[in-house]
């Protein structure tokens, strides 16, 4: 096992990894911008390092300063949290070439699932339905082609990176044109990488991703579903597990063939498979995550798992310890991400400081959050400021206490969607269990606060 | 190529003008931030709220790899409390701070008393084998070095400081 971990990345989860190395009795080193001193994790690290300016590129996003970071404090790995250099191939490959490991897919296995056309084609051979899809586009012809094979409408998206940032759903020739130059840029300015593919979209759809949890020889569990069908402009804003669109036999099929496949394609450590569902219950797998996931606690409240620690625990090489009927699945979860932004406007991003913080407690209340009183929310960085997570014996349970949590967590300072929250609670659509992916932006978020209200 | 980059330059700055400094404003103004600084390209945009502790509110607009590293604040051994964080923008004039995180190295024939220009080199930072230079923010004479020759500093550490000239 590692003695000394540095973590290399922020705010929530740069402080949920600190945890996980605390209960695995390893030293937590943070390496941290400028625009971070003052955060939470850096206060609660063993050690904390800071390893550039607020700028992501100059230090979160530097693989020569968070490695730099890890020799000079003494780490024997590195956990690059989600986002940053998570999923990227070549940083892993350079973590292994300083002598350090990479808390993630060992380099080949990543480089193995990194192109998202590639991956689709080698879990499709190992037996999962998959969208149908075009590859890498060279340019707009080439996407104006592999639009019209596929078949509109078809949704652009960003082979790096995700987070719903370059992404634009297109129903006709003229708008594919017209999205190309804006996800172009918007790729480029997230990612440094301005490669795009084409996927084919489905209306009405849901989305649902399978956790997996594989060790280096070869044994591996799912842990169940997660739906995440409530977004906003293709971002993940409440998560719940178990799905409320799958009976148990498609519940099965799905989880039992994730697993299989990505076994058998040679994935390890934690992952996530993304799968969209159409209305019929058909399931096709569009993506694999090689990283922890914002809405990890999601599953960790119905497994008990500590997934972080598992990432841990695979990457130093232990094996995994138990098999599928070991995981059990109990009661429902329910996340709501805490983002500061103004609902009013936009959804603009806000920054600036927390004039009061108080999270809300109780029975299945879990609140993954990195604030405090007094902090200053930076600029430079996405808007999360937390996760709420909870956990009922059934659905509707944990929808009653969320509406508590909710009414109990008190975040001034900011403005926050914790409104909009509140809302969903109190709308059949969700409380049906019958949200899909494109319905926040096609009703409009403004129109569920304004029911809210006048509710 | 002068004029080339004139022209290059000016282009940025309109277009930061343009297109980056109302939307920075408008967060500053829905913002408790006191100050923000946002870098692009060499580029740095500092927007600072009018306080008792910083005077007139300012807008400065300087090209990043020519500035000294003046927006720093140097480490202290003391974490400030809320209420100082708007005090601690300035740091004490004259600190040299690494720019990267690494291993220390002094300049050859650089000590303490050597008489310095601004951006003058001072020592190096190695990260992972690549020296990166640590420079004099201003003219003046450099006292001791706070770093051992091989000491690993993180980014902003101060390194030593260098006194202006009387």
């Amino acid at each position: 096992m590692f003695s000394k971990i540095l973590i290399a990345n922020r705010g929530e989860i740069a402080l949920r990894i600190v945890r996980a190395c605390r209960r695995l009795g390893i030293a937590a080193v943070v390496a941290y911008s400028e625009a971070d001193r003052e955060s939470r994790a850096v206060q609660l690290a063993d050690e904390a390092v800071c390893i550039g300016p607020a700028e992501s590129r100059r230090s979160y996003l530097s693989a020569p300063a968070v490695l730099s970071a890890a020799l000079v404090s003494g780490c024997d790995a590195i956990h690059p949290g989600y986002g940053f250099l998570s999923e990227d191939d070549t940083f892993a490959e350079m973590t292994r070439a300083h002598g350090l490991v990479f808390v993630g897919p060992p380099p080949e296995v990543l480089e193995r699932f990194a192109s998202k056309a590639g991956t689709r084609t080698l879990l499709a051979r190992h037996g999962l339905p998959t969208i149908p899809g075009s590859g890498m586009l060279r340019d707009d012809a080439h996407a104006l082609a592999e639009a019209d094979r596929i078949g509109y409408p078809v949704l652009i998206k960003p082979s790096a990176g995700g987070g719903g940032k370059g992404m634009r759903m297109v129903r006709s020739p003229r708008e594919l044109q017209q999205a190309m130059t804006i996800c172009r840029s918007e790729a480029l300015s997230a990612f440094g990488d301005d490669s795009l593919y084409l996927e084919k979209w489905l209306d009405e759809n849901r989305h649902v991703e399978v956790q997996v949890v594989v060790d280096r020889y070869g044994n591996g569990v799912h842990v169940g579903e997660r739906d995440c069908s409530v977004q906003r402009r293709h971002q993940k804003i409440v998560e719940e597990a178990p799905s409320p669109a799958l009976d148990d036999g498609r519940r099965e099929a799905l989880t039992e063939s994730a697993i299989t496949a990505v076994v058998a394609a040679g994935y390890e450590n934690v992952g996530t498979l993304e799968f969209l569902l159409d209305r019929d219950g058909n399931f096709f797998f569009i993506e694999i995550n090689n990283r922890i996931q914002v809405e990890h606690p999601v599953t960790e409240m119905l497994s008990g798992l500590d997934l972080v620690a598992e990432q841990i625990r695979i990457a130093a090489g232990e094996p995994l310890g138990y098999s599928q009927p070991d995981v059990v699945l109990r009661g429902h979860a329910i996340e709501f991400r805490i983002n500061a932004e103004d609902t009013e406007h936009d959804f603009r991003p806000q920054a600036g400081t927390i004039e009061a913080y108080l999270p809300p407690g109780g029975p299945g209340v879990r609140m993954d959050s990195h604030l405090y009183t007094g902090y200053e929310v930076p600029p430079y960085y996405d808007s999360l400021l937390g996760k709420l997570i909870v956990w009922g014996p059934d659905r509707a349970a944990a929808i009653a206490r969320s509406r508590q949590a909710l009414d109990e967590l008190i975040v001034e300072g900011v403005a926050t969607n914790i409104a909009l929250h509140r809302a969903l609670l109190g709308h059949s659509t969700f409380l049906d269990g019958e949200f899909t992916t494109n319905l926040l932006d096609r009703v409009g978020s403004g129109a569920f606060l304004a029911a809210a209200r006048a509710a | 190529m002068a004029d080339a980059a004139d022209g290059r330059d000016r282009r940025t700055i309109a277009r930061l003008t343009e297109e980056l400094l109302p939307t920075l404003i408008e967060r500053l103004a829905s913002s408790d931030l006191g100050e923000l600084e946002v870098r692009e390209n060499g580029w740095r945009i500092r927007l600072r709220r009018p306080d008792a502790t910083s005077g007139n509110g300012e807008t400065r607009l300087v090209p990043g790899t020519r500035a000294a590293p003046d927006g720093r604040r140097p480490e202290t051994a003391e974490r400030p409390k809320p209420a100082e964080r708007h005090a601690r923008l300035e740091p004490p004039r004259g600190i040299v701070t690494s720019v990267a995180i690494g291993y220390f190295a002094p300049r050859d024939g650089v000590a303490a008393g050597a008489s310095l220009h601004k951006g003058d080199v001072v020592g190096f930072v190695d990260v992972l084998g690549v020296r990166q230079e640590i420079v004099s923010p201003l003219d003046g004479i450099l006292g001791e070095l706070d770093v051992e020759p091989g000491q690993a500093v993180e980014y902003g550490q101060p390194i030593g400081r260098v006194e202006p000239h009387a």
